[in-house]
């Protein structure tokens, strides 16, 4: 998966995103705004699986939107694949974000009109870079892949929040792009849904692609391989967790309990660690 | 993707099917009715060029009564290079109480028409047979004028008899002519064609004659000049000059006017779909509007966006303008059936018949138009916003909020359904909007319709409101027939008041110099009224009316001043008023000038009989008093003249009410059930606080009835000013332009807007009666 654009990609720089000094003061009145990311400084190198934790109002989804070009910043720079991406015009970054990246959020919000397999392939219709034939094709590979291709035909409200989410997972990967994004993935979900979604995207970033999650989850962070700490609108702090453990025939759910519980328990520890 | 858009398409439709089918149905109505307008217009105006055509209308006719030195005008014609063709058209004027048509009870004796016998002209001026070809009866044959079989239901070979008592002609109707000239029932006279022999016969018992000096031009725009210079050559003038533009104006009157209504109503109707179109589609971008966001963020482009939603609107667009085209088609035999009767039936060129199918194109394109309009604001969505908030934000503008503690007296309810108005302007806008068009829908061909019976509309037309008229044309001793007709009518007890006017012929000086002859009604002009388009009567004798023809030939405006030679010196005299006027042609003038007997052309007095004087018998009175006067009962004259074009519109005005009634309940049922479907937690929340069912009925039956209310009020205030310009303006191209509308209070106020308020009030409660027990509890299971 992502063969080509990987290879592209080890030709020019090994970072996909990195944000400089990035400023975002939200505008209440005249004379009258509120700064909610204060000359933040990232770097996500690509083939990364990262975190972003923190209480709400720190400033995570608005980080968030702000790099992946959907919201305009105040201040600061923003490059994509080494593209700035605050210089785009808002046309340019609408075929940014629908051809290199990918978008998982808490409410999925899918097409009502459109059945699940058409709400999955429709992204790639308008991308145009490949051939219906291969839209489609790759769409059931994915719905193969999360366990969804019996519901292909089905309306939206036929499905229940795991898969919708499962199917926000394929439409995010249908144009297979250099980088996904999750805003809450699993925050309308039950613990068990949740971990299958975890489990899935596990196996997306082990397939090569670059992940970053936002989330307030210690056991949705724990999946990842780096944890930010935001407070107050700045990353104040970094763990590093590495790989997450796995089976011997590679299955995400090869980690024992024990395993996950001891990584939770390490990113929990650190948290409470962080004195602010 | 085009199949996603397809599947879109099918979903959307099958779940929205009620509103969709709303909107389908007003646009497919819409289409047919612009389709169907434009359609009879272009037939209108392919059959009149086809008569006056094969009829070779001329294109200038001097009228004439008296005696006549023929050999004057035909040398003159002859001299003149602008005259094309030329003929002395003789006609033998019979009158109305001879004249017995087929079975009718009656002879013509009240009927307001001028009867002429005549025989088929040799060269142009045709009057035409049912395929228009030039008529040619038979020995004892009659062609019988089209407007007396609708009016007197003549059928060929039924018998018209001229009886003088001293002498007997009986014809067998060969069949109905159609006459260019005269062939509109406004037109007050009319022509029967009789063979030459039958011809010869009838004038050895029928001295009176009139004459008809027509000439058709090489270059038609000059007739102005034409008239002019016949005048100026002193040549026979005693009677109206008319060109060929006012028979093509009263050709178009009855169904252009009918095809006009029929294209105001198809633009109400137009109106009130896109405002339909501008309901679904903005309460689909609230629902959407998370949706939307989301499409945003994950990069789908804006015209990608908007083609999801505009998809439905042309296909909607397309297919119901299609429908409502097609069923122009099947329904226009019958609307252009008086059309092919009258001014016979012809194939409209290509480019002609394109028009229909065109109206019903741009009927969509304005569809599709609207809808591109209305999605605007998905461009201005902000995918973080939406993503954010969920909701439309700073949508909520509200106009002042009325106190709850006024509800003591009226009831809380009634006080809070009346406040949702005021909290939710935008969504009611729509609705007040919708009433508002429903009611001039009904209105406004209600108030044209009343318009056109009442019998102030001759006011309009050149001629002043009176309950009588009496024309006196040239004959022997006229001058003292006249005397003696004024003072019969004074002495009269049972004629409440009375006006003489006499219409002579004038000079007119130029400011080079050169000299026109005009005709110019003299008398007192300020106590019958007469409607001026600017301005008023004249009111002294420095002071001249002009009729809107005249003043444009003329290029005189309010306040100008023209010389005009009176007794033999010139005088000044200022434009006091401009009015409209159909008879004699149309280019007439009104002045208090003195007149010398000798250049007098016809006389007229107008009579106002008694309050409780039966008019009829007063007109038949003096028909017999004042023979060979023509008497004019002007009720009598309107129901004559317009009565068919009147009846048609009274139908188009049926019609509309039912329109306009079915749209009304058709929204308000669909308003309604959005409003409670929208309003759902709301409803939940008043039901936990312990508001009963009833309650809650209450409220939006008030909001119902106040929104009616502003919209009905909107609407009568709308047709009474738009809806009469617009009316006004499509008069306008007819040749009469600025009409008032005559409002019948009692329907247009009471009766109507009732009946409206009944139908949607009916329409709420049945609506408002299915809001369900629910529960905040289930809603927020829901």
């Amino acid at each position: 998966m992502n063969t080509m654009n990987t290879t592209t990609m080890i030709q020019t720089t090994n970072t996909v995103l990195e944000a400089k000094q990035l400023s975002k003061n939200y505008v209440l009145g005249k004379n009258n705004e509120l700064p909610v990311l204060k000359s933040v400084d990232l770097s996500i190198q690509r083939g990364e699986f990262v975190a972003v934790m923190g209480a709400s109002g720190s400033g995570k989804s608005t980080l968030l939107y702000n790099i992946c070009g959907m919201d305009r910043m105040t201040s600061g720079r923003v490059l994509f694949n080494g593209v700035e991406l605050s210089r785009l015009p808002e046309p340019a970054l609408a075929r940014i974000r629908l051809t290199n990246m990918g978008f998982i959020f808490q409410q999925i919000h899918l097409l009502k009109h459109l059945s699940i397999f058409d709400n999955i392939v429709l992204s790639g219709y308008l991308c145009g870079n490949r051939t219906r034939r291969e839209v489609e094709g790759r769409a059931a590979e994915l719905m193969e892949q999360t366990g969804i291709t019996e519901i292909a035909g089905n309306d939206i409200t036929q499905a229940s929040g795991g898969q919708l989410q499962r199917v926000g997972i394929c439409r995010a990967l249908i144009n297979k792009p250099d980088i996904i994004f999750g805003d809450e993935p699993t925050g309308a979900l039950n613990s068990k849904a949740s971990s299958e979604i975890m489990d899935l995207l596990g196996g997306v970033h082990r397939e090569g692609t670059t992940v970053m999650l936002v989330t307030h989850d210690i056991k949705v962070a724990s999946r990842t391989e780096r944890v930010l700490f935001m407070m107050d609108g700045r990353i104040v702090a970094e763990k590093r967790l590495g790989a997450w453990p796995l089976s011997e025939n590679g299955n995400d759910r090869g980690g024992s309990s024990a395993d996950e519980k001891a990584r939770e328990a390490e990113l929990a520890q650190w948290l409470i660690g962080l004195d602010f | 993707m085009m199949g996603i858009l397809f599947r879109i398409l099918r979903r959307d439709v099958v779940r929205n099917r009620v509103i969709n089918l709303v909107i389908f149905a007003l646009v497919a109505m819409s289409a047919f009715m612009l389709a169907s307008g434009a359609g009879l217009i272009v037939q209108l105006k392919t059959s009149i060029d086809a008569m006056f055509e094969r009829s070779m209308v001329p294109h200038l006719v001097q009228m004439h009564a008296g005696d006549i030195d023929m050999e004057r005008v035909v040398t003159w014609a002859a001299g003149n290079a602008l005259v094309d063709q030329y003929q002395i058209v003789e006609m033998i004027s019979v009158d109305g109480s001879h004249l017995t048509l087929g079975d009718w009870p009656s002879s013509e004796d009240n009927g307001v028409m001028d009867i002429s016998f005549v025989v088929q002209n040799e060269h142009f001026d045709f009057l035409l047979d049912h395929d228009n070809r030039p008529m040619r009866p038979a020995p004892g044959e009659i062609g019988v004028p089209l407007y007396y079989r609708e009016a007197r239901g003549l059928s060929v070979g039924d018998r018209v008899k001229v009886d003088t008592g001293a002498s007997l002609h009986e014809f067998h109707i060969a069949g109905f002519v159609r006459d260019a000239m005269m062939n509109p029932s406004i037109i007050h006279s009319k022509r029967f064609l009789v063979h030459p022999l039958d011809y010869t016969k009838l004038r050895t018992h029928h001295l009176d004659t009139e004459y008809l000096i027509e000439f058709r031009l090489s270059d038609t725009s000059r007739t102005a000049e034409l008239a002019a210079a016949y005048t100026d050559a002193g040549l026979p003038d005693r009677g109206p000059s008319v060109d060929h533009r006012i028979f093509r104006v009263f050709n178009a009157l009855t169904d252009g006017m009918v095809a006009a209504v029929v294209v105001v109503l198809s633009l109400l109707l137009m109106l009130i779909a896109v405002l339909c179109l501008r309901f679904t589609i903005v309460s689909t971008i609230e629902e959407d509007y998370r949706e939307i966001g989301v499409m945003k963020a994950i990069g789908m482009g804006r015209r990608d966006i908007r083609r999801f939603y505009l998809i439905k609107y042309i296909a909607l667009g397309g297919v119901a303008s299609l429908g409502g085209f097609l069923l122009s088609l099947v329904t226009m035999p019958a609307l252009t059936g008086s059309i092919s009767a009258f001014l016979g039936a012809a194939q409209p060129p290509l480019m002609l018949q394109l028009i229909p199918p065109a109206a019903a194109a741009l009927v969509s394109a304005m569809v599709v138009g609207s809808a591109v309009l209305i999605l605007r604001p998905v461009h201005r969505i902000s995918a973080v916003a939406a993503l954010r908030s969920g909701a439309v934000e700073g949508r909520l503008r509200r106009f002042g909020v009325l106190p709850l503690r006024i509800g003591r007296r009226v009831g809380v309810n009634v006080v809070l359904g009346m406040r949702d108005v005021t909290q939710r302007p935008r969504l009611y806008a729509l609705i007040v909007g919708i009433f508002a068009v429903c009611a001039a829908i009904i209105l406004v061909p209600f108030h044209f319709h009343s318009t056109m019976k009442d019998p102030s509309l001759i006011a309009y037309m050149g001629i002043s409101r009176s309950d009588m008229r009496i024309d006196l044309r040239q004959t022997d001793l006229v001058g003292t027939r006249f005397e003696e007709m004024l003072s019969t009518v004074a002495a009269d007890p049972e004629v409440a008041r009375f006006s003489p006017q006499v219409t002579a012929r004038f000079t007119m000086i130029h400011e080079n110099g050169t000299q026109e002859s005009m005709a110019v009604e003299t008398g007192e002009f300020t106590r019958f009224p007469l409607e001026f388009f600017s301005g008023g009567a004249p009111r002294d004798e420095n002071e001249i009316a002009l009729s809107v023809l005249r003043a444009r030939d003329l290029n005189r405006g309010l306040g100008d001043s023209l010389v005009v030679l009176v007794n033999g010196e010139p005088r000044k005299m200022t434009v006091s008023g401009i009015y409209q006027d159909v008879t004699n042609g149309g280019r007439t003038a009104k002045a208090p000038l003195p007149v010398d007997e000798e250049t007098v052309l016809w006389y007229s007095l107008i009579v106002d009989v008694q309050p409780g004087v039966n008019v009829a018998h007063k007109t038949a009175e003096y028909s017999r008093l004042f023979h060979p006067a023509r008497i004019t009962d002007l009720e009598g004259y309107i129901e004559e003249t317009l009565g068919q074009t009147i009846s048609q519109l009274g139908r188009v005005a049926l019609g509309a009410i039912g329109i306009g009634l079915m749209v009304a309940i058709l929204i308000t049922a669909l308003f309604l059930k959005m409003l409670i479907i929208k309003d759902t937690g709301r409803i939940a929340i008043m039901k936990s606080l312990g508001f009963s069912l009833s309650d809650i009925r209450l409220q939006y039956q008030s909001t119902a009835l106040v929104l009616l209310a502003t919209g009905v009020v909107a609407g009568t205030v709308l047709s009474n000013t738009v809806g009469e310009r617009a009316v006004g303006l499509l008069w306008s191209f007819m040749g009469a332009a600025q009409i008032r509308f005559v409002v019948q209070p009692l329907h247009a106020y009471l009766l109507l807007p009732l009946m409206l308020a009944s139908a949607v009030a009916l329409t709420t409660l049945h609506s408002v009666s299915r809001i369900r027990n629910t529960s905040i509890a289930t809603t927020i299971v829901e």
